[in-house]
């Protein structure tokens, strides 16, 4: 059993039942006395930060991690209502403000990504699950003059001599006690919820339009804006005429903010219409006039040049490469790619009596918080953030340039303002994963062992601008110039002291090398790079899983087999490995249909792909992927199956159709018909089988995506002779 | 002024016939749930029923709705009383993050009034014209699927999170 060591002062005392406001108890943190964000209703009682219980036996989650599809407030509602011993689909689910305690546990900051969600709250919110349960039982104990060792609970009552009383009843005597802080946890046999198939939470609000996201907040008076902004990153505003806008209909506000020129109006449209019509002109950057073309030859020169940065270097490869039985060399490159969340990026901001608001769905309320802090000089105790469902996450709703223009627009006009991005502006101004060159020099013994590994990758670093962009967004103090200073020096430790650890993530870990050099040379043309799902491993796992099935064939050993070989020293990805393997033998493919594997550890959760695969007239279908992973205890089986199908599509898209392409520094992609996105007809059926090794839970957002590519591109081998080696799979490349 | 009809009520609005029949649901008649995606009619998320026919309303000018019937996804079901498609995205969790879902939901009974038996085929065809970023596909397939063969009994008294 583990517990959660949380302070005496860790848990929120409200000692009288609260008829209204906000209540005020002690932070998590324990220095001061702060707010919690949140709203209490009538008669709400407040055990903890997440949970409010009313006398009608309604219990409100505040769910402290952001909802961007992949069943957060399922999973979480999950584990703090197995151990409350209430039905997880009964919670009221809410967002709260800004506040420590709902801090990411493994990340220290109020954000959402890297897959960690259910493993970062896994034991506290069990325990917090626990310690009301527990608190409750003390309560009814007290009113029904009954010894807690003769009560018990079931689903959202407490039971006592056979009668059921709802723990609504007990909330006010609750209020006058200490909540327990290490109440006993269950053990796995014990669970009524964890593992178990339920449907997702959010299911009928997401099936009736009833789900609120950012883009459906409408607050009266609100104004609508559109931005104009450069078509080349970061350049600067060199002049505008506006004066044909300015007389259409319902503009009531043109002005120059930060990043472009705004044009508001009463409705979207007309604001959408006006901004069409406002000419600009922009000062150029360094990345005015480059094209993709020159990226790659650029990446291409960095790569037969010396090395940035050797990040590893173990044993002696140019002595395992001389041993070596096989020795094969292979470059692989992957484009830029956009996000193409379905929601474009909104926010909605009120400045009032030198308080501000802000409603927006994004990975991450602190970061909104801090922006709004910075663009409108108001205090961060002065600024409510709300959240809202995400209409897609993916790592783009981590950066928040949009909450920057909203408050800006909302400061100069003094209205309330949504700011709504055209698909076109999120697909140009957006922030991209980054493009990537990646060379490995391999070397594999008689024995098929692969003693030797030699990779370098050559792009730019997607932490240096996510941190530049975060920098300013958690310290609004901070002077503009502090900020520039710390990104420029992030910039300078990942050229030419260490990797960018995001960078070449994935590119050499899932095997047991004995000779090992990884190499980085940063070539940064200036296009803004963020983390996209599965970050580093959406490359690197293409370079590394195509470059073993390449080994596999030239040693004349089945790729399966030469996996399980040289994986024994990661016992976990071996034995999905082992699991896909026993498929794989079996598998017949339909005549026309060929197979491919692929297997990869990301987010602590180790996934093996097969897919089946045909070419046809030159184009590659995929018909069918199975899936075999380990992530631990599946909190809720069926998100997780959800979640692999998911990132399977996501890297689909990516495999097939994906690219992001320069021209002048402009990006070229602007819409759907030349940024495709698989569509259900091109959509393979997908099987997930989930190996149960009763450890406690890893992610699932993201480690479905990386084996996909790769799994397709050694189909299309098997079926073909031709090894593709660039993203998105062509064969007329 | 151009009339149409809502969900069954009759509305008017004042604003600019070229304003796409989206926007003014949106933001005239305050029903959110269908959704801007794209703005060019390549996504889907916000396509309604005119006179029982799927269609783009991020390109379809409201002028061209006047005297029509329109419903959206408010006018197909409601969180207690579901349209049998609604119920089954909920047993099966079709949506991720939700937002196309309504868009999909449209199509998706569009089809069935049309060819109450699809084929897997007639689906694909049928529902090309929405994205789902997320790719709930195989489930918005099986969904329809089920639907179609009457296989989903959905018994709103068993799902808890559908009383609120």
């Amino acid at each position: 059993m583990s517990t959660v060591n949380l302070s005496r002062r860790g848990f929120l005392r409200t000692t009288s039942v609260v008829g209204g406001g906000l209540v005020v108890g002690f932070s998590m943190s324990g220095c001061a006395e702060a707010p919690y964000p949140i709203d209490v209703m009538e008669g709400g009682y407040l055990p903890n930060a997440f949970l409010q219980l009313t006398p009608d036996n309604k219990i409100t989650f505040y769910c402290p991690r952001d909802e961007m599809g992949q069943g957060v407030t399922t999973g979480l509602s999950t584990l703090i209502g197995e151990e409350l011993d209430f039905d997880p689909a009964r919670f009221d689910i809410a967002w709260p403000g800004v506040h420590s305690a709902y801090n990411n546990p493994d990340m220290g900051v109020q954000a959402t990504g890297g897959s960690n969600s259910i493993k970062a709250h896994w034991t506290q919110l069990r325990q917090v699950g626990a310690n009301t349960r527990a608190l409750l039982l003390e309560a009814a104990s007290q009113d029904l003059g009954v010894p807690t060792a003769n009560l018990s609970t079931d689903d959202g009552h407490v039971v006592a001599n056979a009668k059921r009383y709802p723990y609504g009843q007990f909330v006010a005597t609750a209020a006058g006690l200490q909540a327990p802080e290490a109440a006993p946890l269950k053990s796995v046999s014990e669970f009524k919820f964890i593992g178990k198939e339920m449907p997702r939470v959010d299911a009928v609000l997401k099936s009736t339009g009833t789900a609120q996201f950012g883009i459906d907040v409408d607050i009266p008076g609100m104004v609508h804006a559109v931005v104009k902004r450069s078509p080349v990153a970061g350049a600067s505003l060199k002049s505008f005429d506006a004066s044909r806008a300015e007389q259409m209909p319902g503009v009531t506000d043109i002005l120059e903010i930060s990043n472009g020129v705004a044009v508001v109006a009463e409705t979207y449209w007309q604001a959408k219409t006006a901004a069409d019509a406002v000419r600009t002109e922009w000062n150029d950057t360094p990345l005015s006039g480059v094209n993709s073309a020159q990226v790659r030859a650029d990446y291409a020169a960095a790569m037969a040049g010396e090395d940035g940065v050797v990040d590893k270097d173990e044993g002696d490869v140019e002595a395992g490469l001389a041993a070596a039985d096989t020795v094969h060399e292979a470059e692989y490159w992957a484009p830029y790619l956009a996000h193409a969340a379905l929601e474009p990026m909104n926010a909605v901001v009120r400045i009032e009596d030198g308080k501000a608001e802000v409603w927006s769905g994004v990975q991450g309320v602190v970061g909104a918080e801090g922006l709004v802090a910075r663009a409108s000089g108001i205090d961060p105790e002065n600024i409510r953030v709300h959240n809202a469902y995400l209409g897609g996450g993916f790592g783009r709703r981590g950066t928040f340039g949009h909450i920057t223009e909203a408050t800006e627009i909302a400061v100069a006009t003094g209205k309330p303002v949504q700011l709504l991005w055209t698909r076109e502006d999120d697909m140009r101004h957006g922030v991209y994963r980054p493009a990537s060159l990646m060379r490995i020099r391999a070397g594999v013994d008689s024995d098929g062992r692969v003693t030797t590994w030699d990779a370098k990758r050559v792009g730019g670093n997607q932490t240096t601008t996510t941190v530049g962009n975060m920098i300013p967004a958690l310290f609004p103090g901070l002077g503009d110039g502090v900020a520039d200073f710390a990104k420029g020096t992030a910039d300078s430790i990942f050229t030419s002291w260490m990797a960018d650890p995001s960078s070449l993530e994935g590119l050499y870990e899932d095997y047991d090398f004995e000779h090992l050099k990884v190499a980085h040379t940063t070539v940064d043309h200036g296009l803004p790079l963020t983390f996209w799902r599965s970050v580093g491993h959406s490359y690197t796992a293409f370079a590394i899983e195509s470059m073993i099935d390449e080994l596999a064939h030239e040693a004349g050993i089945d790729p399966v087999e030469l996996r399980l070989m040289n994986t024994q020293n990661n016992p976990r990805l071996n034995n999905v490995i082992r699991v896909a393997g026993e498929h794989w033998k079996k598998m017949q493919p339909s005549a026309g249909r060929h197979l491919g594997f692929a297997a990869h550890n990301s987010f602590a959760t180790d996934v093996a792909e097969i897919a089946e695969v045909s070419v046809e007239n030159g184009q590659i279908r995929v018909h069918k992927v199975l899936c075999v992973l380990d992530c631990g205890i599946a909190v809720n089986p069926d998100i997780v199956r959800a979640q692999i199908e998911g990132g399977v599509m996501y890297g689909l898209t990516a495999a097939l159709h994906g690219a992001i392409e320069l021209e002048g520094g402009a990006v070229k992609e602007s819409n759907f018909h030349n940024y495709p996105i698989l569509r259900m007809n091109e959509a393979p059926e997908v099987e997930v089988i989930i190996v149960d090794s009763g450890t406690d839970p890893t992610g699932v957002g993201e480690p479905g995506l990386p084996p996909i590519a790769p799994a397709v591109a050694n189909a299309v081998f098997a079926a073909t002779g031709q090894r593709l080696r660039s993203l998105p799979l062509s064969l007329n490349a | 002024m151009i009339e149409f009809k809502l969900n069954g009520k009759t509305v008017a609005t004042a604003d600019d016939p070229n304003t796409p029949l989206l926007w003014v649901v949106r933001d005239t008649f305050k029903l959110k749930g269908s959704k801007f995606g794209c703005g060019a009619g390549l996504c889907g998320a916000c396509t309604m029923h005119v006179d029982g026919t799927a269609i783009r309303t991020c390109t379809t000018p409201v002028a061209a709705v006047a005297g029509k019937d329109v419903t959206t996804i408010e006018g197909l079901g409601t969180p207690d009383n579901l349209h049998p498609l609604q119920a089954a995205w909920h047993d099966i969790s079709v949506p991720q993050c939700g937002y196309c879902q309504s868009g999909q939901i449209m199509s998706a009974a569009a089809l069935l009034a049309d060819n109450p038996s699809p084929s897997e085929d007639d689906v694909d065809a049928a529902m090309a014209g929405n994205i789902c970023r997320c790719g709930c596909y195989p489930r918005i397939k099986k969904a329809i699927l089920a639907v179609a063969a009457g296989e989903l009994a959905y018994d709103a008294a068993t799902h808890p999170e559908v009383q609120a």
